[in-house]
């Protein structure tokens, strides 16, 4: 028999492409899916068993903390090797293979259960995995309150728990392995191949000996008159709109970081809905590289504009110090905030009187550590037309068989990007100390 | 004497329902007194206290201060009822890196102007009134010194004068002289005792040697595992109520 027909119609339509991996896609879900319940029921098991021998001791009735992600990432390798063998294994095990031998249509009954087992699978184990109390509750443990006080009482006088070597216990192996096969597994999908390292070295050889040989030629005159600037010029530029965005970013973040602070926030739902969505936010900001950023920002206020640099790193340092400071914010000693609070202060005036005199220092050490980052990142950011020293470095790097010089001028920039970052380095090393 | 306040069942149970820190607790304080807590780590003395003012939110019962109902007030009306109750701690919970002299004012934060808080200015009064209170407890010269520079014993003092700046009507000590020696102790406690007797605040303090609970209390309230084993006259207590509070392994100790 034929393929289903999505697969067979290659179109150029992205839409049409990401329909055709839509079975692919479904089929990896659903394998994860069953792994994840069979792994679910090994634990759920292990609970039963770990709560009916030691409960009445140690007062443990689930998994602690670690162990769900443990067992989410577990079971995504499960699926990810078992597709890798292209034994969708999960499958098989339920009777819902995607299609009968040479891609058979399925029956109707099938993909029914299918669809079933699949988006129930889905709604299910996101409660059973994240869904701690009280939802969670629901799915494992069932006795939480009444026994654990009668537990609580006695614990003082309990045998203290002996601690094990990890390698005698069944947690410290299963990590282990999933430590090895994680490390197994980033090998293959790297294609590190150390064979052709050493085969090709010849291949650079001349580069290498041109950069370490600069020619400062326009150290401080422009390589094209009228249209570009001279080396020292850019590295102005560089070290400006690094210092820009660092200070406007510490600005923004400044009043932000307070917002995604758990213990400032409160412990009550409106304040954890905006804790979590800064956080959401700060995540999300954070994991766009500011060189991505910087794309859109040179389309905006013009290719090879130092400003769309500026704005870039400027955004990516709002949400990276933010979040640093709110990671400072929760590490205050709580202490003092009791203090204040009992002289029948407002929040606020608990925050300016007990938070920021603890958090000054290390605010000023991250932010310095952030201009740090920003310097380095300036350099290259040119690389998508955010301005500063990279503008060179590229221009040189594509006149390459053009200019007979090219890599010597390379080699410059290198050294003045090294030069510069390493003082700067040193200066914001010395004034942390001096702080901290 | 007049009730200050008066404490009704009170229970708490610690997040997870896995401790129960306090446990269906009722007595009353009269104004004026001076009541000390005994009672061996755990036995839930701190969370007692710090429900009285709510740092720590009671999961049953009744708080009455001064007629007023502190369980059920807004976050407006606890504001109001705290600057009547002030506090001071173990490790004196002063902020390290501010100046003795900000420690003291923010003791006033209930009272002024928000707005002029915000940049850190404070009426005349009240600076005038935190040099007295430093004057008060002996370290005027230490003022502009950051709190961290100073003793443990002078660090008390600051959070001592801090609540003096509230002008409190309840003085609560939690373990007040447990981090200090035992001299300092002794003076940190005068400080408290002088309060009581000269500026009529009702004392709560909680206190881990018996002697010094004889020494300053007015009436003793011990707890164990929660609950309220023995309430009454220092005199009262003898050998085996001792052992009934410490456990049968307890030696009595001596602080002079």
């Amino acid at each position: 028999m034929k393929r289903p027909k999505k697969s067979k119609s290659a179109s150029h339509s992205p839409w049409v492409r990401l329909a055709a991996l839509r079975p692919r896609f479904s089929a990896f879900m659903l394998d994860w899916a069953s792994w994840g319940f069979i792994a679910y029921g090994v634990m759920y098991l292990l609970n039963k068993y770990w709560y009916i021998r030691h409960v009445n001791f140690y007062g443990r009735l689930t998994l602690p903390g670690w162990g769900w992600p443990v067992v989410i990432i577990a079971t995504f390798e499960l699926a990810l090797l078992s597709h890798a063998f292209s034994q969708s294994i999960g499958l098989s095990l339920f009777g819902l293979r995607l299609f009968g031998p040479e891609y058979a249509p399925v029956p109707f009954r099938r993909r029914l259960a299918r669809f079933v087992a699949l988006h129930v699978g889905l709604v299910l184990q996101p409660l059973a995995l994240f869904g701690d109390r009280p939802l969670g509750s629901l799915v494992h443990d069932s006795d939480k309150t009444g026994r654990m006080l009668l537990v609580a009482k006695v614990k003082d006088d309990l045998p203290a728990e002996k601690p094990r070597k990890w390698y005698t216990t069944y947690r410290g192996l299963f990590l282990a392995g999933l430590l090895a096969l994680t490390f197994w597994l980033g090998w293959k999908i790297t294609t590190i191949n150390l064979q052709m390292l050493v085969e090709r070295i010849g291949k650079s050889g001349h580069i290498w000996k041109d950069l370490f040989t600069p020619r400062f030629t326009y150290l401080t005159e422009p390589v094209i008159p009228g249209r570009t600037f001279s080396l020292v010029h850019y590295m102005l530029e560089t070290i400006f709109m690094a210092f820009f965005a660092t200070v406007t970013g510490a600005i923004v973040a400044f009043p932000l970081s307070f917002l995604g602070a758990r213990n400032i926030m409160g412990f009550n739902a409106f304040g954890w809905l905006i804790y979590s969505v800064m956080r959401t936010l700060f995540n999300a900001l954070r994991s766009i590289e500011s060189i991505l950023m910087a794309v859109l920002f040179a389309v905006w206020v013009g290719f090879g504009n130092p400003f769309a640099g500026a704005l870039a790193l400027f955004l990516h340092t709002i949400a990276a110090l933010a979040k640093l400071y709110s990671e400072q914010v929760e590490a205050v000693d709580p202490g003092p905030l009791e203090a204040i609070a009992t002289t029948g202060a407002r929040r606020w005036q608990v925050v300016a009187y007990g938070v920021i005199p603890q958090i000054i220092p290390s605010y000023l050490a991250f932010t310095l550590y952030r201009w740090d980052i920003n310097i380095r990142m300036a350099t290259i950011i040119a690389l998508v037309g955010g301005g500063g020293i990279g503008t060179l470095l590229f221009y040189f790097k594509n006149e390459v068989g053009r200019l007979d010089d090219a890599w010597n001028q390379v080699g410059a920039v290198v050294v003045a990007i090294v030069v510069v970052v390493w003082a700067l380095d040193y200066i914001s090393a010395r004034v942390r100390e001096k702080i901290g | 004497m007049e009730e200050l306040i008066r404490i009704d069942r009170l229970t708490k149970v610690y997040e997870r329902g896995e401790v129960l820190a306090v446990n269906d607790i009722s007595f009353t304080v009269k104004r004026g007194e001076f009541l000390v807590l005994i009672g061996l780590s755990g036995s839930g003395k701190s969370t007692l206290l710090r429900c009285i003012n709510r740092l720590i939110e009671p999961t049953a019962g009744q708080i009455v201060f001064d007629g007023i109902d502190v369980t059920k007030a807004s976050a407006r009306q606890l504001r109001q009822l705290r600057r009547r109750m002030a506090m001071i701690f173990q490790q004196f919970n002063l902020v390290k890196r501010s100046s003795v002299l900000t420690n003291v004012l923010s003791g006033r934060l209930g009272y002024v102007n928000p707005g002029a808080s915000a940049i850190h200015k404070f009426p005349k009064e009240d600076l005038e009134s935190a040099f007295a209170n430093l004057e008060r407890v002996g370290i005027p010269e230490q003022a502009y010194k950051r709190a961290d520079e100073l003793s443990g014993g002078q660090q008390q003092r600051v959070g001592i004068a801090r609540a003096l700046m509230q002008r409190p009507d309840l003085l609560m000590a939690d373990e007040p002289v447990s981090a200090l020696d035992p001299a300092t102790a002794h003076s940190v406690m005068q400080y408290l005792e002088q309060m009581n007797q000269e500026d009529g605040v009702t004392v709560i303090a909680s206190l881990h040697f018996l002697s010094l609970a004889r020494r300053y209390g007015t009436r003793i309230l011990a707890l164990k595992d929660g609950e309220i084993v023995f309430e009454g006259l220092p005199a009262e207590i003898d050998a085996a109520k001792f052992k009934e509070i410490y456990g049968e392994e307890a030696e009595e100790v001596e602080v002079r």
